[in-house]
């Protein structure tokens, strides 16, 4: 079991051995572009893949079949989707400001990227051990605001424009209650590395610590990505697509790989902070145990979008700041004073 | 009123949007969210059926009728056989009246049944929006195996209706019946108990009850506002006296009443359904009606309770076969002015949401 | 059908605005000029005992002479029913607009106006509701021929603005 648990970590052993200095520039710089790629390829087929999951789930919910038509019941469905958005006409309406339409998907995709760097995907398995991880995280993945703004005023249109102020709106609003939420945890852990905090949940995953900052942390996720019952970004029924209407063929492909790594990364981060990251009974590698665990996050996230209707803006900004963040507080206050009587437990009982 | 330094603006929801029930087109004066005017602007599906109605005979109408309000099939053409017969003071027999009936409600039903979809699907609820239509494919498979077509059967005539129905007609009705109670719970649990949904609909988009009687505003909208008014009962039409149901009205003049109020229409209707069902005898089903139909001359103006509002049938007869003028009152015509006078204050996406509350359809809007 | 108490009242009242009462199909019609429409109207509205307040329909007609337009009055609180005809000319179709009365009456008076070409006087927003805005006739008059099929074919832009 621990050969699998470690199989690829000996793999990018096995890849250094393979340079004279194991730490020298070359090994380093190998490593690091097959990581790249290793992780643009999870964030392409998680999109993909969770695209026709989401479609699969929401008719399942709604008792109709679902696509089943492309592969057995269905499942080759996304290699018709991505071989239709390749093949599309790439539309740029005629007064749209140029530079800024075509940089907000390649800004929403690359921040996207650049937050996988520091996810942890099983023990040692993680791209850039930044020590500070989870800032680091939290302070990128709120640059994809801008780039939702960015679409909505480019697009010479106003709905993109009512859709992009209300991206704006909403994200920032949701930032705070996301970024308290996981204090929480940090408190406890007294770090920001991400594989330390995995590890400090050997004994038992933090969610039995933090109920209450994971249903926070799940709800503010939920909006940060933009998804029912938080989506009136993309309103569809009202705004039609808000920042993306002009968006046609593989722009409009790279705004949707971008929010379905935005939701794998929410989850990966509910999962490491909160479940206990690759930790699980022996039967299974600890990497596998993640992939379940994610599984079991984005099957929350999708049942929430499925059965909750649309909150309207101002209900959506009450809820944030009004019942969120006090809440969020709270719970910081809460794990203040866990942590202080725990010392002081242990000083008596310990010492 | 702007703040200093911001403009108003105004947003084509064009014929093409994805919300607005059929091809209806407004414009919509914002200011940031906040809606100030809407101008509703129709016609786009103006088929012009009143002056077509002249150059064709009474018969050769029936079939335009169900393409007025075309997701309650067969009840539109009920008014206009009813007015006619009127005319010509002709007697129909016993079970084309409980056909009719039958007919009617399952159009009731199936209009009420897409609009509580559509509403939900407005504020993005995709899984009530799939059960509503789950059921009423039911009703669809009712008319095909009657009359051949789903949404339009065109199944009654003057004097009666066109052939009787299949054997298999009754057993499936009242399977259909037998399983609507709980559907129907199923609806209550998920779309009219959400708290989400009842935050977006509730005290949204008030119509007081006065306001409500100066538009002229007739139907469902109505009774949601207090006024408890059914042609079904204030003057009752075919058969309608006889069966034993109650007229829901509720106070609220709000989204969510709107909404629920046909939800409990749909519980009245299968009463009457299920009456219907015990008591139809059986005989002829059309009158002995000459070949040509050439009603006296005179006017008559003739109304009937249509899901969608009052639908009234202003027939003159100069004689000969082909009317003078038929006028169809929609109900949905007149209901688009609630929208400019109840929207001002309110944001886009209420305005969404009292739009699919105002249960319109484009058929009958633009006739 | 026609309960006494109204078809009183409708006399009083057809004496007063010089119209003449008919029956036809168990419905009181009362026919008026074009000028004393909107005291018929108000007379309706506040008749005693059997008001006729609700205004179910408003349509315009065309006789082979002048024009017509008949209201569709009753009551949301009672059984009384009425119909109002109003003639009008047929070179000059001016008549007082009913939405003094009842705003709802504003659709159906613009309709009018689009089939028909009736003007009505202090109406807030006369304009085409079906055909569009520039179109040159009134459909429903009897001598408004539906166009050939090379007619329709022509495409038409829209102009700024719409």
């Amino acid at each position: 079991m621990d050969a699998f648990n470690n199989l690829f970590v000996n793999i990018a052993a096995a890849i250094r051995g393979l340079f004279a200095d194991s730490h020298s520039l070359g090994a380093d710089l190998t490593i690091n572009i097959i990581v790249f790629i290793l992780l643009f390829l999870i964030m392409v087929v998680a999109a993909l893949f969770l695209s026709l999951v989401e479609r699969k789930f929401a008719h399942w919910v709604s008792q109709r079949p679902g696509p089943n038509r492309l592969g057995p019941h269905g499942w080759f469905q996304f290699i018709a989707d991505a071989v239709k958005m390749l093949g599309k006409e790439d539309i740029t309406p005629a007064n749209v400001d140029k530079f800024l339409f075509k940089m907000a998907p390649m800004i929403l995709v690359g921040v996207t990227l650049m937050a996988f760097g520091v996810l942890p995907f099983g023990k040692g398995m993680v791209a850039i051990n930044l020590d500070l991880g989870i800032v680091y995280f939290l302070a990128v993945s709120s640059i994809s605001t801008l780039a939702l703004l960015m679409a909505g005023w480019a697009s010479n249109n106003k709905y993109s424009l009512l859709g992009g102020l209300r991206a704006v709106a909403q994200m920032i609003s949701y930032e705070i209650p996301l970024l308290f939420s996981l204090l929480g945890v940090v408190m406890i852990t007294q770090t920001f590395n991400l594989s330390s905090i995995v590890e400090a949940q050997k004994s038992v995953p933090f969610i039995f610590l933090q109920p209450l900052a994971f249903v926070i942390y799940l709800i503010a996720g939920i909006a940060e990505t933009n998804r029912a019952p938080f989506d009136q970004v993309q309103g569809e029924q009202e705004i039609v697509a808000g920042p993306f209407t002009e968006y046609s063929g593989l722009r409009w492909g790279l705004f949707m790989l971008a929010e379905y790594g935005n939701v794998v990364a929410t989850s990966v981060i509910a999962v490491s902070m909160f479940l206990g990251g690759w930790y699980g009974p022996e039967f299974l590698p600890g990497w596998l145990w993640f992939i379940l665990k994610i599984w079991l996050v984005i099957f929350l996230m999708m049942w929430v979008r499925w059965t909750f209707v649309r909150m309207r803006i101002d209900h959506l900004m009450h809820f944030a700041w009004k019942i969120l963040l006090p809440l969020s507080l709270v719970n910081i206050f809460l794990t203040g004073m866990g942590i202080y009587v725990y010392d002081q437990l242990i000083l008596r009982i310990g010492g | 009123m702007t703040i200093e330094g911001t403009q108003e603006y105004s947003i084509n929801m064009g014929p093409q949007h994805p919300s607005t029930h059929g091809v209806f087109r407004m414009v919509v004066h914002l200011d940031g969210e906040v809606v100030t005017k809407v101008e509703p602007k129709i016609g786009y599906l103006h088929r012009g059926l009143e002056k077509m109605a002249e150059s064709r005979t009474y018969t050769q109408f029936i079939p335009y009728t169900d393409r007025l309000d075309y997701l309650a099939g067969p009840h539109n053409s009920l008014g206009y056989v009813q007015a006619v017969e009127k005319l010509m003071d002709l007697e129909v027999p016993e079970r084309a009246e409980y056909l009719r009936v039958i007919f009617a409600e399952l159009g009731r039903i199936a209009s009420h049944l897409v609009m509580i979809a559509s509403g939900s699907l407005d504020i993005c609820g995709w899984t009530p929006w799939s059960y509503c239509f789950r059921d009423r494919e039911r009703i669809l498979d009712l008319f095909e195996m009657t009359a051949g077509n789903r949404m339009t059967p065109n199944y009654f005539r003057i004097g009666g209706v066109s052939h009787d129905v299949p054997d298999e007609f009754m057993p499936a009705l009242k399977s259909f019946l037998d399983d609507m109670p709980e559907n129907m719970e199923e609806y209550l649990g998920i779309f009219f108990g959400n708290e989400i949904a009842q935050s977006r609909m509730k005290s949204v988009g008030i119509l007081p009850k006065e306001l409500a009687e100066n538009l002229l505003i007739t139907g469902a909208n109505l009774r949601a506002s207090g006024v408890q008014y059914d042609i079904r009962k204030a003057e009752p039409y075919g058969i309608y006296d006889r069966f034993d149901f109650n007229i829901p009205v509720l106070y609220g003049c709000d989204t969510y009443d709107r909404h629920l109020l046909r939800l409990l229409e749909i519980q009245e209707s299968i009463k009457i359904l299920r009456q219907a069902l015990r008591d139809i005898p059986e005989g002829p089903v059309m009158a002995k009606v000459p070949k040509v139909i050439k009603p006296p001359i005179g006017k008559v103006y003739h109304r009937v309770e249509n899901p969608k509002g009052e639908m009234g049938w202003y027939i003159v007869s100069n004689g000969t076969t082909k009317p003078a003028r038929v006028r169809i009152r929609t109900g949905a015509f007149v209901n688009v002015q609630m929208l400019s006078a109840i929207i001002a204050g309110w944001k886009i996406q209420d305005l969404v949401t009292i739009f699919a509350s105002m249960d319109l359809v484009l058929g009958e809007v633009d006739k | 059908m026609v309960s006494d108490s109204l078809r009183a009242r409708v006399g009083e009242l057809a004496a007063r605005v010089n119209g003449e009462v008919e029956e036809s199909l168990g419905v009181l019609e009362l026919t008026v000029n074009h000028s004393d429409a909107i005291e018929a109207l108000n007379g309706a509205k506040n008749l005693v005992d059997v008001p006729c307040d609700f205004l179910h329909d408003l349509c315009g007609m065309d006789l082979e002479d002048h024009l017509e337009v008949v209201y569709q009055l009753s009551s949301l609180r009672g059984a009384q029913r009425l119909r109002i005809i109003a003639r009008v000319e047929r070179d000059n179709p001016v008549i007082d607009s009913a939405t003094r009365f009842w705003k709802g009456a504003d659709f159906l008076e613009r309709e009018a106006f689009d089939m028909f070409g009736i003007q009505f006087k202090g109406h807030p927003n006369l304009k085409r509701i079906y055909m569009w805005d520039d179109f040159e006739g009134y459909p429903m008059r009897k001598d408004y021929v539906i166009e050939s099929h090379e007619q329709r074919a022509i495409m038409r832009v829209r102009k700024e603005g719409e």
